[in-house]
């Protein structure tokens, strides 16, 4: 069997590397916008690394914004479980921080078979922080349990491909549950299988080439059985860990702290010989902490002090913002039943729901100033976005804009729209049910966009803020005309980006977006394995569901962050969401101080 | 006296049993659920959660099946923290609120029952309107708004004490201010109040002109009279510092119980909430008896049969 390697797709890598490593050049796509034509100053600046002698003293302080629910990796789902984590497993594949490829972490090589759906993984030697071999029985077992419907794991889902999966996932909902020996023989069927100790194979159902991606996540880390079945197994001294460093002592809801794990098997040994991380809930709490040196960074600042930060003389310096992997949308109802089939219930009559109208939705994108909502509701941060798929990952069109900022222009398309619906006049059209969730600092934001539609067509909006619980329901079930969103990359992949987000009947399509065509597309860019081809697909579907003005897009995001200038070693990616550098906490380095 | 006593802390037992039916209720009205995220969990998986932790049965089997735990001092498992307990989670966070509140406690009584007497001794000259004023700040400014104040100032500014966390004395000092300015200001106020009235009263104006000392007419005859209402408000201050710490334990980071209140509610973490709605029930009807008990020792005219 002829079989390849999935690294060197260089064209992609480079693609990649002009997207990442410029970042300031990727703000281009405002620059065709009217009135943008400004310098791209919060375009996402990437941090010059710290340089200097290392420090005596090799403690490093941060903050993970409060206790991590769980520190389960088959089960965690949170930030602040995710950030702690990754600085204690590492799963087979890993990203590189520069190209946000999948690279050998666990697994030393790996090979695909020419059909794309086995991957054999060869595993390097390895052991656990208790000093235990790291085995390739250790990785079914995790896997396994991670779709075990016992589990309930949120993350299950990213094992769908793997084969038999499919029926153990549809199991987790049936009530009650098949008996345990039934759900034993399907989890034997499962497509995992350690022939030895070194080898680890993965059977797909179907060809996913995004599957290596998906594979960098945590939820699929080598767990050792004897450790995760036994009591309290997630406290500090019976936690066993496969990444660089080790639980040493976890004071709930106060302090974790981690020191290196001795048995860690990677290049890079850590240099810390602490890291203490605190677990403030408020962030004004945290921002303090920083001003008052008790923390050595900050993911992500307070909107409301990067102002004071960037003018402050010392902070200044120390501010960055490197592109995230995260977009801010509204989502227009468009008005598919959440099953995927047949419209809304209260979206039979079009006239009740505007928004099911393609024209309307268009007139909607074209009254916004995209460029001025960043700059009056988000101090200036991000990158203005017309498309879902950010900028950096294989599919994105940044500068792709197919409904600019042009008052003229949405009026024709309101005029439309509304001959179509059947009204006289934008004003005539009942409030559109917009809303949002309370507390969270959305108000400004919904505020601004719900002038801007009434300036432009004298349509009137019902505010509705409501309680994050209250107002999710409401937005899956399409209650709402109009509703905040956002997303933020699990992996580094396009399918991650659009795949149950607007596809029909998806998950997280709250969009009630139904497009045969973009499902189409998503389904053939999953199991197209000429990298270029595939690209072109992402692309494709990416511009029909802005042509579509499926969404309001708007921002896509950058992360915000403070480190000291004796902060060395950090590798920053696009996927950090609450410490600078958490990836490669391994990497990090204290210096002197100047 | 004793059977008064029992009977009021027998009556416990009903008010606790209407918070539990009308918090479990409201609750379960809400929307949203405990496993509610921006990036949602598949149908399937959710579905598992539900049975596995009961909440797809009927709200009054749940409802039975919470009190009969909690009966036998059982709490449930938390729904967001899925590795631990209710029971683990209250051991961990219980003494750091009772401790914060206490000494919250003891401050607002040290600082504002004298502040209250200075200022009506000094009626209507500067240590009345200075008081005055302070108190009037006090009860205006919400204590995350002095919280956030004291740690620009004391922490960040000037470095003396940290922005944050609960590992030694040093950081009690900025959370027990920030939780006391409120109390004190109240305190103050009432005892001031309170001191005046008493001063107009016949058997002060008696003592004066039997010709007892200045110092031992205020000591003897209006403190310990004017102090009467002012034990009334204890109760419910004591109360309310020990319950009411979630936004105080949230803007300095102490890990308290008071902090994983506001977040169950958030999260809809069921078992968490009612654990800690009952004990914060049970606390105020409990030091709303200490303190009926307590006039009896203050006022010599107030009897319980």
């Amino acid at each position: 069997m002829a079989q390849k390697r999935l690294l060197g797709l260089v064209a992609v890598v480079a693609i990649i590397a002009a997207a990442c490593g410029g970042a300031t050049a990727t703000t281009a796509p405002g620059s065709q916008e009217p009135g943008t034509s400004g310098p791209p100053a919060s375009g996402g600046v990437a941090p010059t690394a710290n340089t200097g002698d290392l420090a005596e003293e090799q403690i490093l302080n941060v903050d993970i914004a409060g206790e991590p629910p769980t520190l389960d990796p088959n089960k965690a789902q949170d930030s602040n479980s995710l950030t702690v984590l990754r600085a204690l497993h590492r799963p087979l594949v890993y990203i590189d921080p520069a190209t946000l490829e999948p690279v050998p972490a666990l697994a030393e090589s790996w090979e695909i078979s020419e059909d794309a759906k086995t991957l054999t993984f060869t595993l390097r030697d390895a052991q656990y922080s208790n000093g235990d071999p790291i085995v390739a029985g250790d990785l079914v077992y995790s896997w396994k349990r991670l779709v075990d419907p016992r589990t309930a794991a949120p993350y299950s889902y990213v094992m769908a491909e793997v084969e038999g999966a499919g029926d153990l996932l549809a199991l987790a909902g049936a009530d009650p549950l098949p008996a345990d020996a039934e759900i034993d023989a399907l989890l034997d069927t499962l497509g995992v299988e350690a022939p030895d100790d070194k080898t680890f194979i993965v059977h797909l159902s179907t060809p996913a080439t995004y599957f290596l991606a998906a594979m960098t996540l945590w939820v699929g880390v080598p767990i050792q059985e004897s450790w995760i079945t036994s009591p309290d197994a997630f406290e500090a001294g019976n936690y066993v860990s496969s990444g660089p460093f080790q639980l040493q002592t976890w004071n709930h809801n106060s302090e974790i702290v981690l020191t290196p794990n001795p048995n860690w098997y990677g290049e890079t040994k850590p240099t810390l010989t602490e890291i203490h991380m605190s677990m403030s809930p408020e962030p004004a709490q945290a921002m303090a902490a920083y001003e008052a040196g008790e923390i050595d960074m900050l993911l992500p600042v307070p909107s409301e002090d990067i102002e004071r930060v960037k003018a402050d003389p010392v902070m200044g310096a120390e501010y960055t913002e490197p592109p995230a992997l995260s977009i801010t949308y509204y989502t227009f109802n468009n008005g598919t039943d959440p099953s995927g089939e047949g419209t809304l219930e209260r979206c039979q009559d079009p006239k009740a729901c505007p928004t099911t109208n393609k024209n309307f939705r268009i007139a909607l994108t074209q009254a916004v100033d995209k460029e001025a909502f960043k700059l009056a509701t988000f101090a200036n941060t991000g990158i203005v976005a017309g498309t879902m798929i950010m900028p950096g990952l294989p599919g994105a069109t940044p500068d792709y804009f197919p409904y600019q900022y042009d008052l003229a222009a949405a009026q024709e398309s309101m005029a439309t729209a509304l001959q179509e619906l059947g009204y006289a006049s934008a004003a005539d059209i009942p409030p559109l049910r917009f809303g949002f969730n309370t507390g969270a600092g959305h108000e400004p934001r919904v505020a601004f966009l719900a002038q801007a539609w009434e300036e432009a067509f004298g349509l009137k909006t019902d505010q509705i803020g409501s309680e994050f619980g209250v107002f999710l329901t409401q937005r899956t079930a399409g209650e709402y005309d109009l509703a905040r969103n956002g997303w933020g990359a699990d992996y580094p992949h396009a399918n991650n980006q659009l795949n149950g987000l607007f596809t029909c009947g998806g998950g997280n399509n709250d969009d009630q977006y139904c497009n045969p065509q973009v499902d189409e597309l998503l389904t053939q860019a999953a199991s197209e394995q000429d990298q270029a081809a595939q690209q072109a697909l992402y692309e494709q579907a990416n511009k029909i569901i802005a042509d579509d003005a499926a969404a309001l897009f708007l921002r896509w995001g950058v992360n915000s962050q403070l480190v000291r200038p004796y902060v060395g070693g950090l590798q920053v990616t696009p996927m950090d969401s609450q410490v600078p550098g958490e990836h490669f906490y391994e990497s990090i380095q204290m210096l002197v101080r100047q | 006296m004793i059977r008064y006593v029992t009977r009021r802390l027998l009556w416990i037992i009903p008010v606790l049993f209407a918070v539990s039916v009308i918090t479990f209720l409201l609750m379960h009205a809400v929307p949203g659920g405990p496993w509610a995220r921006e990036k949602q969990l598949p149908d399937a998986v959710e579905a598992r959660l539900n049975a596995q932790y009961g909440l797809d049965q009927p709200l009054y089997e749940q409802y039975a099946r919470w009190a009969v735990a909690f009966a036998t001092g059982d709490l449930g498992p938390s729904y967001r923290y899925q590795d631990r307990t209710v029971n683990d989670i209250v051991a961990d966070g219980f003494w750091t609120t009772v401790q914060l509140g206490i000494m919250a406690f003891a401050l607002s009584v040290i600082v504002g029952i004298p502040l209250g007497i200075l200022a009506a001794l000094g009626h209507n000259r500067w240590p009345d309107y200075l008081t005055t004023s302070v108190s009037i700040l006090g009860i205006a400014t919400p204590s995350f708004i002095l919280a956030i104040m004291l740690i620009v100032v004391f922490s960040v500014q000037l470095g003396w004490f940290p922005t944050g966390g609960w590992k030694g004395p040093e950081y009690w000092v900025l959370p027990t201010i920030a939780l006391a300015g409120f109390p004190i200001a109240v305190i103050a106020r009432y005892t001031r109040a309170s001191m005046l009235e008493v001063t107009r009263k016949d058997y002060i104006r008696t003592a004066h002109s039997k010709g007892v000392r200045n110092q031992s007419v205020v000591s003897r005859h209006m403190i310990r009279n004017a102090l009467i209402p002012v034990v009334t408000i204890l109760g419910p201050t004591l109360a309310f510092l020990v319950t009411g710490s979630f936004i105080i334990e949230r803007v300095f980071n102490i890990p308290g119980m008071g902090q994983f209140y506001l977040n169950a509610i958030a999260t809809r973490d069921y078992s968490l909430l009612m654990a800690m709605t009952m004990l914060y029930a049970f606390a105020v009807a409990f030091l709303n008896v200490v303190v009926d008990v307590l006039y009896a020792y203050i006022d010599p005219r107030i009897r319980y049969s």
